[in-house]
């Protein structure tokens, strides 16, 4: 029989992966909706960092916003343009919290289903696209909160609607803005079909490799 | 930390798990055709269900109208050739109030659909997302309220940008004329029921200036 504080730490392991999950989850329909703020604001203060496909590691706090607000909204008074169109299903999330309950890793799809412009974020004729990829994400608990500590998305193609993955397994990337520069390069810019394989956090469950 | 408090978490995950499970069970049954059960996930307690641009239908007597095109009985339910919807239900973000009773949940679908549009049967590719009420009775969890927002409803040869919306399905014997139906590129947010998990900011979309123009 376990002691009621045994119980206590299994019941909070479970609504931390619960919390983990609806975060995820909230991120994907602030994703669709660009509400970039609404984003950087999900983000701890100390948050590492945030990477996606190929625009490169965007680091602490500040990088963060540069990403989302000076890259994706195109500055603090930017908005996406008419048409714009990205929704981001979170999809499939495996949450494992660390033994101390204050860390925690996530592997996540992201399928995408949008219109966007093909010479940069903001500029080009837009196209429907299909996109997919995989996070591995990290999260820290504070003050009771579970935020996204550092956000990687490993783009696997982003795909014309007309052509499909197999065609033109990418459109639309042009590497890191020269504008609103990374701190870092992009570390896993390989796009179908490269092979490659993101690795997930997790061991095996059962083997423990 | 006391028994009473640890039984408040075991019961908040356990609605959260059966809310998730009313939901997809809700997918599941619309898959099969069942309309006649979608009905019983329904609480007397009904406030509408509305869907798409069908309309909103009120109260439970409502959900019985807006399910019977599939027929209200399992033999009326066997289908039609050629008809078929995978309505996924995914991204699940169930928010159980405090009272214990109701909870609030957003919900995306991406829809796979054949469908005789117009008279003949197309394929389809459709995206929106669910704001639902929910109501536990007598220990079980029903729904209270589905509404469904559509972002785009297209031709699977022609897909969103080329054609947002193949047409409209009002539906006359509903209560109300839609009360959200803004698909692509209208540019509307569907209010979250949930406010910022960090920041607590609740969402308010008459708060954004909106030019339909793209002016």
């Amino acid at each position: 029989m376990s002691t009621l504080e045994q119980l206590q730490a299994r019941i909070q392991r479970l609504e931390d992966i619960k919390s983990i999950e609806h975060l995820q989850r909230i991120y994907g329909y602030y994703w669709d909706y660009s509400e970039w703020e609404m984003i950087v604001d999900l983000f701890s203060d100390s948050a590492e960092s945030v990477e996606i496909a190929d625009h490169g590691v965007y680091k602490d706090k500040d990088g963060i916003r540069r990403f989302y607000i000076d890259l994706m909204k195109g500055g603090p008074d930017g908005h996406m343009r008419q048409g714009w169109l990205s929704i981001n299903m979170q999809l499939q999330g495996v949450v494992t919290v660390n033994p101390d309950g204050r860390s925690a890793k996530g592997r996540w799809y992201g399928f995408m289903m949008e219109a966007r412009p093909t010479m940069s974020i903001h500029e080009g004729e837009l196209r429907q696209t299909w996109a997919h990829g995989i996070y591995e994400n990290g999260y820290i608990k504070e003050d009771d909160k579970w935020k996204i500590n550092k956000l990687h998305f490993f783009l696997n193609f982003r795909t014309p609607y007309e052509d499909g993955w197999l065609k033109t397994p990418v459109v639309g990337h042009h590497g890191p803005s020269l504008d609103v520069p990374p701190d870092a390069p992009p570390t896993t810019w390989h796009p179908y079909p490269a092979g490659y394989r993101f690795m997930p956090h997790f061991n095996h469950p059962l083997t423990e490799e | 930390m006391d028994i009473e408090a640890l039984e408040k978490q075991v019961v908040l995950m356990e609605d959260i798990l059966s809310v998730e499970t009313l939901q997809r069970t809700y997918g599941y049954y619309f898959d099969t055709r069942q309309f006649h059960k979608i009905v019983n996930l329904f609480s007397e307690n009904t406030s509408f269900v509305e869907i798409e641009s069908h309309g909103r239908f009120a109260g439970k007597e409502g959900v019985k109208r807006m399910f019977s095109f599939g027929g209200t009985t399992p033999k009326k339910n066997k289908g039609t050739a050629g008809v078929a919807t995978v309505i996924m239900q995914l991204g699940g973000v169930v928010t159980v109030n405090p009272d214990g009773k109701t909870a609030l949940g957003r919900w995306q679908t991406w829809l796979a659909e054949s469908f005789p549009f117009g008279g003949r049967l197309g394929q389809y590719w459709l995206q929106g997302y669910y704001e639902n009420e929910y109501i536990k009775e007598d220990e079980t969890w029903l729904f209270s309220k589905l509404h469904w927002y559509t972002t785009f409803y297209t031709r699977f040869e022609t897909g969103w940008m080329v054609q947002p919306l193949v047409g409209f399905l009002p539906r006359s014997e509903a209560d109300h004329p839609p009360t959200a139906f803004f698909p692509y590129p209208s540019g509307y947010k569907y209010p979250y029921h949930f406010p910022h998990p960090i920041t607590g900011a609740v969402f308010d979309p008459k708060e954004e200036a909106y030019d339909p123009m793209g002016m």
